[in-house]
């Protein structure tokens, strides 16, 4: 059996196995040992830290007394725990959680090894990441209607090799900045799935989104990529169009895209330093993507020379 | 006892282009800055008065000193405006 430097404890083997085959698709190897140590039963709710964020069915708790990330999953009962300073996430997980496992990982444990892996210098994006014919890296980031997963879907029919279409991580590889990718299926809405005409994936019942993986639309997956392009997409009408932006620009762009920038004081500096890098590194698109693509996704490829 | 400036301690900055972007992350928000701007936060890692700041700006730029202090006195107020700096005696 493949090892990762992942690992999860729980008492209960079947929610081990499941959580350990979840880590294990991720793909995701970081340079440092991190774990998840899981436990089943009513989890207590997060006192002393502030509500920082709250998105689709988690909220984010953070600041004193620990200086941590306090994590709470609002569909059933669980809460994470990441102390300062820690590579180690304490979860509770209730039974009603345990009963929705697919959910569970999809929306609340991703979110921790989100921030579990901040702990290894692994720093999230929300981008979609794929190569193109010419072997050039490209991150396209924007949030969850920016037409990244459509995009991500387009390419890998076309035969690109696609890493992810949301979960990317920012790593320091000395000279560059890579782009890392977790491995899972492409999240499709009604109207991208129609277009895209394959009669492929998965009906995710709970967000009435299509998965389909990339390699059932003819991809390899790309687990790293060094990005030489980064889009930054808004989804138009009829036509797509593509316009360079300065390296500032971009910059502004990417922390947007990348909100847990503000958290945790002592990872901040690494995380901007890291979007610096990356903003300098590669070229900055504002691109508008239109109906044209569907019909031709290498138009894409041509707006950026 | 003239007033002194420093940086907030929740801001993180970095270059880019010659220019800054700054974070706060007690308020979390986002903020790009010129290069002079840049300048001077960064010489506000240390409390400065505000003659040092001016000092600062005419170090860097050719300019007259009426015009380093218009610079100095409206980057102050509106870093102070947005919390970007703390005011010490």
């Amino acid at each position: 059996m493949m090892r990762t430097p992942i690992s999860v404890t729980c008492d209960d083997a079947s929610v081990r196995e499941k959580l350990e085959a979840w880590v294990r698709r991720c793909g995701i190897v970081p340079p440092n040992k991190l774990s998840f140590r899981v436990m089943i039963g009513s989890p207590d709710t997060h006192k002393g830290s502030r509500r920082v964020f709250r998105q689709p069915a988690v909220e984010i708790r953070s600041g004193p007394p620990d200086c941590g990330v306090h994590i709470s999953w609002v569909t059933a009962p669980a809460i994470a725990s990441i102390p300062g300073g820690s590579s180690e996430a304490s979860v509770v997980l209730s039974p009603t959680a345990t009963s929705m496992m697919g959910t569970c990982v999809e929306t609340f444990l991703i979110t921790v090894l989100i921030f579990l892996l901040r702990r290894a210098g692994w720093h999230h994006v929300h981008g979609a990441t794929a190569r193109d014919p010419q072997g050039r890296g490209w991150l396209i980031a924007g949030d969850a209607r920016a037409g990244k997963s459509t995009t991500a879907a387009l390419l890998a029919s076309r035969g690109w090799p696609v890493g992810t279409d949301d979960t990317a991580f920012l790593v320091d590889d000395d000279e560059r900045v890579s782009v890392k990718a977790c491995h899972g299926p492409i999240a499709l809405r009604k109207g991208g799935y129609t277009l895209l005409g394959r009669n492929v994936g998965e009906l995710l019942q709970r967000r009435q989104k299509m998965a389909v993986w990339p390699e059932d639309l003819g991809a390899t997956w790309l687990p790293s990529v060094e990005p030489d392009m980064l889009l930054f997409t808004t989804v138009g009408d009829r036509v797509s169009k593509a316009e360079p932006i300065g390296a500032r620009e971009a910059l502004t762009e990417l922390v947007r895209w990348s909100a847990w920038v503000v958290l945790e004081p002592e990872l901040a500096q690494e995380h901007l330093d890291l979007l610096t890098k990356l903003a300098k590194q590669a070229q900055g698109y504002r691109v508008t993507l239109g109906r044209d693509l569907f019909d031709h996704p290498n138009r894409l490829a041509e707006l950026i020379p | 006892m003239s007033v002194c400036y420093k940086q907030h301690p929740e801001l993180r900055l970095t270059e880019v282009e010659g220019e800054g972007v700054v974070l706060h992350l007690g308020t979390r928000r986002y903020f790009s800055v010129t290069e002079s701007g840049l300048i001077l936060l960064q010489a506000l890692e240390t409390p400065r008065t505000f003659d040092e700041l001016v000092a600062a700006l005419l170090e860097e730029y050719e300019v007259s000193e009426a015009e380093a202090a218009n610079s100095a006195r409206e980057f102050i107020d509106k870093c102070l405006e947005s919390k970007l700096l703390l005011e010490e005696e």
